[in-house]
Formats: C-alpha cells, structure tokens, sequence
C-alpha cells in the first residue's frame, strides 16, 4: 500500500470511530423507555404490568432493568447530556434534587398533578418541590418491628409498644438477643423521631438534630445495648446482612425492616411458615418511621413526554397498584388500591396498612440524601461507645451547618 | 526545518491521529478540569443545551484551593487526609515489595511443583477486586465473619475489624497487600532470572555469603525492575480506590484523597464539579511530586528511568 493510502485509511478509521462515538440514540415520541430500579424479585411484576400498559394505550414501552444503587447517579449523567430513560422509578428521596437540578419535568397543570385526590398525603408530599409537583408516588413503605411470634409466644410475651416494654422483656427474649438494631443511618431516624426529634426543621430552618429532643431519642438505642436488652453490629459495612443472618437463624427475636425485607425473611427456614412473621409498629413516637417509597418522574428534554404521561397514568391506576400490591405486598399509594379484594387478602399489606398511615414525613429539600451520610457516622460512633450521644450530634450539627446546610441556623 | 519536515513528513503523519485523540481525550479534559478548580461549578450552574440553561458558574480565583488547603472539615481535613493517603501508600507498597520479593526468591529456586505454586500466587490477582473486596468484608464480619471465628477458636478476643477505628484501615491495608503481591511476585520474578548466573558463580568463588550475594548481586541485578514497579505501586496505591470504597464505604478512618473527591462529587444532592477537581489536581501535583523526587534519587544511583 503506497504510504498516502495508508494515512488515508487510517484517518478515515478514526473518523468513524469518532462519529460512531458520537452519535446519539434515536429517540422515538411514541417509545416510553423506562428505567426500573426495582429488586430483582420485584422486577418482573412490575414488566408484566407496564407491557399491559403498553397493550392498553397506542405507545411503545422499553424497560430497562437498573441496579437501585447506580440509578440516581446513572440518571444524573445522562440525563444531563439529554440522554437516559423517558421515565423513571425514583426514590422519594431524590425528587427534590432532580427538580433542583432541573432534570425532571414539572407536571404541575397536568391531570398528573391535578387529580390526586385518592393518594395518600405522606407519599403525596414527596412529589412536591417549592410548590410544583415532579412526580407521581407508585409504592410507598414504612419501617416495622419484625418479630420472631413462635419466640415471642414461647417467652411469654407480647410485641413491645414502648422501649421500655423492649427492656422488660429482654431477660425472657435472651437477653440481648431480643433485638438487633442496624447500624445504618436510615434505621436510627426511628430512635431520633421518638421524643419529637429530627433531622432540620425545613420551615424554621433550623438544623434540630442535636436538640435535646433528637438526643434523648438517639440515646435509648445505646442505653438498649448498655442494658442487655439489644445487640447490634459494630462494623457498620456488614451491619445490616449480620442483623438478617441473626434475625432468620432464629438467634435474635426482633429486629426493625421495611417492607422490601419481607421476601428475603420469608425465603429463610425460619420463616418458612411465612405466619411465623410477625409486623407490629416500631415503640417509640406516634409517627415512628420515616416515609419511604418510590415515584415516578418523566425527564426533562424526553421527547415522548406525551406518551410518558399516559404511561405513568396507566402505571399509576387504583388496578396497576393493586396487581403490585397483590402479587409483591408493596404498599400502594392509592387509598382505593388498599380496598381492591386481592390486597385485602395479601397480608402484608394488611400488616403494614396501617404503619404507612402513620410514618413521620421527611424534609423535602435536595440535601436529604447528604444529611443520612453523616449521620451513619455519628450514629456507628454512639452505637460503639466512642462518644456520647450529645457530643456526637453537636459534632453532626456543625457538619450539617459547615458542609450541607449552610443557611440554616445551628441552635 | 523544512528539510526535516520533508524527510520525516510519513512518520508524522502516522502519528497524528494518536496525538489527536491523546489531545481530545486526555489533555482537554485536563485542562477543563484544571479550569474548574478555579470556579464554583456544580451540576446545577453547569451549561446544559439540552434543558436551555446557560451555564451561570463564576470564576473564584484561588479560593478552592485556600479552603482545601485550610485543612477544614468541610472540605475534607485536607492534610489528615495526605497523611493518612501516605501511610495507607507506603505501607502497602512496603508490604507488597518485601512479601512479593519473598515469594520471588523461594520460586526462583528449582523446587517441585513451581509452577502449581506460582498460579496459586497469582490467583488473588486474577480475581476481579469487586469480587475479592466482597469476600473480605464477609471475612472480617466482626459478628460471622471467619477471621474472628479462628481468633476465638485459638482464644484470642474477636475484633471490630470494619468498625469506627483504625483498625479499619489496618484491614483495608492487609487486604490491598494480599491484592497487590502476586504483581509485585511476578515482576520481580522475572527480574531475577535475567540476573545472569555466572555474577552468583563469580560470588561463590569468592567466598560470598548468601547475605552478601543477596545484597550485592540479587538487589543490584534488581534495581532496574524495582525501581519502575515501586514506581507504579505507588502511584496504583495512592489513587486505589475500590478495596477502600467497596470494603468500608465512607468511614472517616480509611478515607484517603481519592475517596474524598468521589463522595465529594457523587454523595452531595449537587455534583460538586470543582471541589472534586481541586482534589484531582492536588492528587495529581503530589504524584508529580513525588515522581520528580524519585526520578532523582535513582538518577543518582546510576538508574535511568
């Protein structure tokens, strides 16, 4: 080959390498991709119920299963190029940081936003931002005490309605064998909200995590292990799978979940019989778990924003929540969902009914997600001893005011 | 010059398109990112044509830098974080180097069934690190964990290996030093069997102890291997972030630079463009560094690198 020739091709080689890189997915108005983050017993419930949507309505559908954990950032990266799913199944969580960011779309206006009178107001409040709405609920879950009711018929006992009731029935329970409490950040905010406690008051915009109210709360968890009344994992990485081993080898006779945990409990031999589950609300507050739950959201810049109206629609109808709620015992939105026969038969619904009637509500800001991270420090510092609760929280309160919040008033 | 470039005219143009996709894909992005340090970019001021948003970040000067290199909390205790980068660099690389040497001598010797022994070494490092990293952290359970389960076993007290101390980083650093040796084993493998074996018969007719061949023909022999392996596992260990991330997550007590910029850049409910850049290119100035002081001290042992 004569030398020009192979400088020809060889440009030529990396120019369509380049435009290859470069070129986009074709987008479609009519195809609604969308991304499912559910778990991988879930996943399948929740396709068969959007290839029904697509049978029903004159649109295309694509799910495209995503790992829960990679999906927000998966979603910020491309959404910000333009790219990435028409429709998304986001946490509660990350509605106000997509809105902030200006990644989903606004839905104030549309009947999306305008007819929700049968959604259930805790979850309803999740899909608002600085008074727009960016999102339909689809599941929403609350945190239970599990309880082991062969242990706890044997013992004697009954399902504590108080920490108190928790440390006056340990000694029959096995001592600190009677609950295990999770080092994750997520599983203190039941201890925090017990006496009135919380993260930031949004509206007084105050960071309230180190009142006297949160510590006294966050204190019962270390005064439950300094009694013997409870047990919990130092290492916080392996934290949550010890205290699943410990709860289905039938070592540990409570231990506080969410709904999500269910199949993976009932799938273990203790559980085989899945009656031997018992759900009962966590002791402390009123309102003793924080709302938790997933909604659908439909990116800024997709093209098929009408479809994926009619989609989410569809996903979102009092009989899609009901198919979900049968088949997979994830709790709906839709107040009329609760009263379809197939849930009120499903008993897992029924157990936790009336715990998702009764969460605490979370701050609503885009720095939700960064004031968790934190707090699984402070909370794994007060959970091994190495400072006191009130040390530990005002050190929490100065990160929040130095790193995440910095116009909210520290007390 | 122009003779030159007419003579040579064909070589240029064959390299061209590398030095055309190094320029698009390495030496752009580092200067962009160089450009961020010196702004307030985040992921909600950055131009974005898709939603029509013109991208409103300002330029702050040196200001990412004071205030990393304040050393405050809020932006990640800068030199805490070096030290313990340091620490968590040397003591590995320490480890690697001396285990891996270890094992380089005894196979270098004729003994049976070299080569089962050698594949076993090398396993650790076959094994992809997320799959490793996952092992480990079940290993160390504190509560189910093996590890703990053979210390009780011969009567010594389990530990919290994964907890909220430094023990956390001394079992990232046994972890990462178990990753890390079967590379060093097999570089310096092969660096000991180009040491020609007449400088050991020469030795022995001299009278030399094994010590003294060991330090004045095996190490020298070495020198060129070492010096470049060395060279590389630090600049790997410096910026390793998998076994720590996978292993521990965000414990302040294994957190190292590389850590940082990444919770800084994806844990936020923005994207902090230029704190994590600032990072990157403090990270980058110290291995720049460091490179520089190394390059020297082997220039003047004789070595070129």
């Amino acid at each position: 080959m004569r030398p020009e020739a192979t400088v020809i091709a060889a440009l030529g080689l990396v120019g369509s390498l380049t435009l290859a890189g470069c070129g986009g997915a074709e987008s479609n108005a009519n195809e609604v991709v969308y991304w499912d983050t559910s778990g991988s017993a879930e996943s399948e419930v929740f396709r068969q119920v959007a290839a029904e949507c697509e049978k029903s309505g004159d649109y295309d559908v694509r799910v495209e299963t995503v790992s829960f954990d990679q999906a927000l950032n998966n979603y910020k990266t491309a959404a910000q190029g333009g790219q990435g799913p028409d429709v998304l199944r986001a946490d509660v969580g990350w509605i106000s940081q997509l809105a902030e960011a200006g990644l989903i779309q606004d839905l104030s206006g549309t009947p999306l936003a305008t007819d929700t009178a049968d959604y259930l107001p805790k979850p309803l409040e999740s899909t608002k931002y600085q008074g727009k709405t960016y999102a339909v609920p689809q599941v929403t879950d609350s945190m239970a005490l599990f309880y082991n009711k062969r242990k706890l018929a044997e013992a004697g006992v009954e399902p504590p309605e108080s920490w108190e009731d928790v440390k006056r029935i340990a000694p029959k329970l096995g001592g600190e064998n009677a609950l295990f409490i999770n080092n994750d950040e997520y599983y203190a905010l039941p201890f925090l909200y017990t006496h009135g406690g919380d993260l930031v008051d949004t509206e007084a915009k105050a960071i309230t995590v180190n009142s006297p109210e949160s510590v006294r709360g966050i204190r019962i968890a270390k005064e439950l292990l300094d009694a013997g009344a409870a047990r919990t994992a130092l290492d916080q990485p392996n934290s949550y799978s010890s205290m699943k081993t410990a709860f289905t080898s039938g070592e540990v006779a409570m231990v506080i979940d969410g709904p999500w945990a269910v199949p993976e409990y009932t799938g273990s031999a203790a559980f085989s019989d899945p009656k031997n589950l018992g759900i009962a609300p966590i002791p402390g507050s009123a309102t003793p778990s924080p709302v938790g739950g997933h909604d659908y959201v439909i990116r800024q810049g997709s093209d098929a924003t009408e479809a994926s109206q009619q989609f989410i629609r569809c996903m979102s109808s009092t009989r899609s929540q009901a198919r979900i709620a049968a088949e997979l015992g994830l709790l709906p939105t839709r107040s009329s969902a609760y009263e379809d026969p197939d849930v009120a038969d499903n008993p897992i619904v029924q157990a936790f009914k009336p715990l998702a009637a009764a969460t605490h509500s979370r701050a609503w800001i885009p720095e939700n997600n960064e004031l968790l991270e934190p707090l699984q420090t402070a909370y794994a510092d007060i959970l091994a001893g190495r400072q006191d609760p009130q040390q530990a929280l005002d050190g929490l309160a100065d990160k929040y005011k130095s790193t995440v919040l910095p116009d909210y008033a520290k007390r | 010059m122009r003779n030159f470039l007419g003579r040579h005219w064909f070589a240029f143009a064959m390299v061209l398109p590398v030095i055309a996709v190094l320029a698009l894909l390495v030496v752009l992005p580092l200067l962009q990112g160089l450009y961020f340090t010196f702004t307030d970019i985040n992921d909600t001021n950055i131009a974005n044509p898709i939603l029509d948003r013109e991208a409103t970040y300002e330029f702050l000067g040196w200001q990412n830098y004071v205030n990393v290199l304040s050393g405050s909390a809020a932006y990640g205790s800068f030199w805490a974080t070096l030290l313990r980068t340091l620490i968590w660099t040397f003591a590995c690389v320490g480890c690697h180097y001396g285990i891996g040497m270890g094992l380089a001598l005894l196979l270098n010797r004729r003994v049976r069934g070299r080569g089962v022994y050698r594949v076993l070494l090398i396993l650790p490092w076959a094994v992809p690190v997320f799959i490793s990293a996952f092992a480990w952290r079940y290993l160390l359970n504190s509560e189910y964990g093996l590890v703990n389960w053979a210390l009780e076993a011969v009567g010594l007290p389990g530990q919290v290996w994964l907890g909220q101390s430094n023990l956390a980083l001394l079992s990232v650093i046994v972890v990462n030093v178990w990753l890390g040796v079967p590379f060093m084993m097999v570089a310096l493998l092969g660096g000991l069997q180009a040491i020609p074996s007449d400088l050991y018969e020469a030795a022995d007719m001299d009278g030399a102890t094994a010590w003294q061949r060991f330090t004045n023909v095996t190490l020298p022999g070495l020198r060129p291997v070492s010096s470049t392996v060395v060279l590389l596992g630090v600049i790997w260990t410096f910026n390793m972030f998998p076994v720590i991330y996978l292993i521990t997550g965000n414990n302040p007590h294994t957190r190292i630079l590389v850590t940082y910029a990444f919770e800084r850049f994806f844990s936020g409910a923005t994207r902090d463009y230029a704190i994590a850049s600032t990072y990157g290119v403090l990270i980058l100035s110290v291995l720049l560094v460091f490179a520089a002081i190394y390059r020297r001290a082997m220039v003047r042992q004789g070595e070129v690198l």
